[in-house]
């Protein structure tokens, strides 16, 4: 199931990510009639089409995890948090017709018709992230029923949905995440040729409207993350120990960057430590208690190294993707023109693969940071997985399909990738 | 009718739209490899064209089949997916390197790169298993050998379910149920000789999905009891008998050349022998051990459930007709003489 998630979530990233893209440079187009905007678009939807692809398929893999590899975990929760997975359905519905509409229709619908079609595209996309993310916050803070002597009743499936605690937390995070990676993976994938040589006016364009996304939504992604951590330390604490390498309790505890766990020592080690900045940026209270790791029963706490690494890794990018997207433009403004000497370039790139990095990076933390539990103390993860022996043997067998399908994928994007390397035909 | 009868239907539904729309998909894959006679690239030509934009929306009802099941059924997806893991996991497997296959072969051609004829070979390929095996899980459901023990846990084996004859048979049935579906939509979007091509291989199928119907029924009689017993009785009989009927009238509409009639006779006469089998199922949702209202999830849920089905219709439907109205009006335009 991990190695499912972990697979889509890449997709499901593009496929937030691209939409809005494709409404921009269509609609550059139809603005300012320059041609290049609509090369531009119809390549990036080439892209989308095999990519979404590879994401309704790996999504319809998800669904069958659920049967497969979780029954347990289904029969419980199906009846209290189906509703968002239904309405899911709707959405992917949306998103697959009018994706088809516009892929399949540059020259029967009006332009203006068909640039239209990304809104559509891009609701949908975000509906799906909603109502998915719903159920992964519903998994962290549960909400919309009661347990009667063991016995679930009262179910309310609309707030199921939407009153867990978490949701509008790791909504609003996981969807600008989306749009940072993504901006970050096309002006990546531009800064590539630029470094090339190819300082053509379409790269540079390309380069603008990705980093003009990730610069809009990258600072708002560190609000959404500090709101999202002091939401674990009031409703996950032991989730936040974990992810700050916070053994013992403490009052004014420091804001710890980087360090390594030592399980034997109970300590953190290693760690740049700036004074009671954990506990203010928490409860802002400088003298806040935080509790410790090491407070909570062994078996009720997550794997440290776990948690603890994703989110130093996911923090340090985030205010990378902040600091890049400020020189990117600052050198832009500075230079009053888009021509970002080599180094930047090298830069972009880099930071074109590792928005991607942090989106895992995240997920990371959500997940190892939730066990032992798959329901946050409601239900154990081994208490959710199927009982069917030899199960191992279907998990290998998806790990050649996921390969499969990444081979496949790369061959063909790459073959793309190579079929252009000459200045635009205008096709 | 009970809330949990609504939702039964609901999830029958799915399954029938799955297979008259995702169904088609398949027998593209299908016909693309039995392509034959002059005009075999002519017409592997006119069946790639015609899935392309539509085949991602048809899969989605496979999803929604899921989440149907997971909120209004969750226990019976629970034992489903457990004693069904073999040809659940392999049609599944089947549905991604179909999706896979096709998309790379048909956006790898766009942007000039070289075809790849491995993903001509797996689209085909996959496109045989998926609904074979989607059919044996059927044919499994109803079949009467998934085992459960008092607990409601699943005590059957991973292969005793469904490697027998009568889901093997509605396996084969549901593999010929894409071909004809497939011939009879794509008369519509072709003319001339192809269309001609077409329409004989479309009749072919059609005696064929015929014939083991038949079949599978006389053979439940040796094979499954449970099924044949079901079968005897006014209302599946009465079923069956309509569905038999509406599929003569579709080889005769094909026979005729009533082209215009003919996605809708053939679609319909598929949906209803779809029907047919849940009809017969009725009031089990797994023969012969869980009953609808013995799986069904809370009233809340089922409720709610309903009114998210409206709300989505009210979005979905005029989408769904917006995207095959454009596509099918267009290839009566430019129809491929040959």
């Amino acid at each position: 199931m991990g190695m499912a998630l972990g697979f889509h979530i890449v997709f499901a990233t593009i496929g937030i990510g691209l939409p809005p893209l494709l409404f921009a440079a269509e609609g550059l187009y139809l603005r300012t009639g320059k041609e290049f905007y609509r090369v531009m678009a119809k390549r990036w939807a080439i892209a989308t089409a095999v990519l979404f692809a590879v994401g309704a398929v790996s999504g319809t893999i998800l669904s069958f995890s659920f049967g497969l590899l979780w029954p347990s975990w289904t029969e419980f929760a199906g009846g209290i948090i189906g509703l968002p997975f239904f309405l899911e359905g709707f959405a992917f519905f949306t998103e697959a017709i009018f994706l088809g509409l516009y892929l399949y229709s540059w020259d029967k619908l009006s332009p203006r018709a068909h640039w239209l079609c990304t809104i559509p595209i891009a609701v949908a996309a975000l509906g799906s992230a909603f109502f998915i993310i719903s159920v992964n916050s519903w998994m962290n803070q549960p909400a919309g029923f009661d347990i009667v002597n063991g016995v679930v009743t009262n179910v309310n499936p609309t707030a199921a949905m939407l009153t867990s605690r978490a949701f509008p937390y790791e909504f609003t995070h996981g969807a600008l995440a989306a749009y940072v990676a993504m901006g970050l993976g096309i002006a990546g994938v531009y800064a590539l040729a630029m470094l090339r040589g190819d300082r053509s006016d379409y790269n540079k364009k390309a380069l603008m409207l990705g980093l003009g996304l990730a610069a809009v939504f990258a600072p708002l992604q560190v609000v959404t993350g500090d709101l999202s951590a002091r939401h674990l330390a009031h409703r996950q604490p032991e989730k936040f120990a974990a992810m700050e390498g916070q053994y013992a309790t403490e009052k004014g505890a420091p804001l710890r960057i980087g360090g390594i766990p030592f399980p034997n020592d109970h300590e953190t080690k290693f760690a740049i430590e700036i004074p009671k900045l954990a506990s203010f940026l928490a409860f802002e209270d400088f003298n806040a208690e935080i509790k410790g790791y090491d407070s909570f029963p062994p078996d009720e706490v997550p794997n440290i190294f776990l948690a603890h690494f994703p989110f130093q890794i996911m923090v340090a990018l985030g205010f990378t993707f902040v600091g890049v997207s400020a020189l990117f433009w600052g050198h832009a403004w500075w230079k009053k023109r888009i021509d970002p000497p080599r180094l930047l370039l090298a830069l972009l790139v880099a930071v074109g693969a590792l928005g991607f990095v942090a989106i895992e990076a995240g997920w990371f933390v959500t997940e190892f940071g939730r066990q032992p539990w798959v329901i946050y103390h409601i239900m154990k993860t081994s208490g959710g997985a199927t009982s069917r022996d030899g199960i191992w043997v279907l998990l290998i067998v998806f790990g050649f399909v996921y390969m499969a399908l990444t081979a496949g994928m790369a061959g063909v994007l790459l073959l793309q990738q190579r079929g252009r390397t000459q200045t635009p035909r205008a096709s | 009718m009970a809330l949990q009868e609504i939702a039964a239907i609901v999830a029958l539904t799915g399954v029938m739209a799955y297979a008259i729309f995702g169904g088609a998909d398949f027998g593209s894959g299908i016909w693309s490899a039995l392509a034959s006679g002059p005009r075999a690239g002519g017409q592997r030509n006119a069946l790639y064209k015609a899935i392309g934009p539509v085949w991602e929306t048809n899969n989605v009802w496979l999803v929604f089949i899921i989440v149907v099941l997971l909120m209004a059924f969750p226990g019976a997806m629970a034992d489903l997916f457990t004693a069904l893991l073999v040809p659940l996991s392999v049609g599944l497997i089947g549905v991604v390197f179909r999706g896979a296959a096709f998309a790379f072969r048909n956006f790898g051609r766009e942007s000039g790169a070289r075809e790849a004829p491995v993903h001509g070979i797996v689209f085909s390929m996959a496109s045989v298993i998926a609904p074979f095996a989607f059919g044996v899980a059927l044919g499994a459901t109803a079949g009467g050998e998934i085992k459960l023990n008092d607990g409601g846990a699943v005590t059957s084996g991973l292969w005793a379910p469904w490697l027998r004859a009568l889901p093997l048979l509605f396996g084969v049935t549901a593999v010929a149920v894409c071909s004809y579906l497939t011939m009879s939509y794509m008369t519509t979007r072709s003319a001339g000789d192809l269309r001609e091509d077409f329409r004989v291989r479309g009749l072919l199928a059609g005696a064929a999905v015929g014939l083991l119907a038949v079949v599978t029924l006389a053979v439940s009689y040796w094979d499954s009891r449970d099924f044949w017993d079901l079968w005897q009785r006014p209302a599946p009989l009465a079923m069956s008998g309509v569905a038999l009927a509406a599929g003569l009238a579709s080889l005769f509409v094909l026979w005729r050349r009533w082209y215009a009639l003919a996605p809708a006779a053939t679609g319909g006469a598929m949906a209803l022998l779809v029907a047919a089998w849940g009809v017969i199922q009725y009031p089990y949702f797994i023969v012969p051990s869980e009953k609808i209202f013995d799986v069904a999830s809370n009233d809340a849920m089922i409720r709610s459930a309903l009114v998210g089905l409206l709300c989505g219709a009210v979005i979905l439907i005029p989408s769904l007709l917006l995207l095959y109205l454009s596509f099918v009006a267009e290839s009566a335009e430019e129809a491929p003489e040959s």
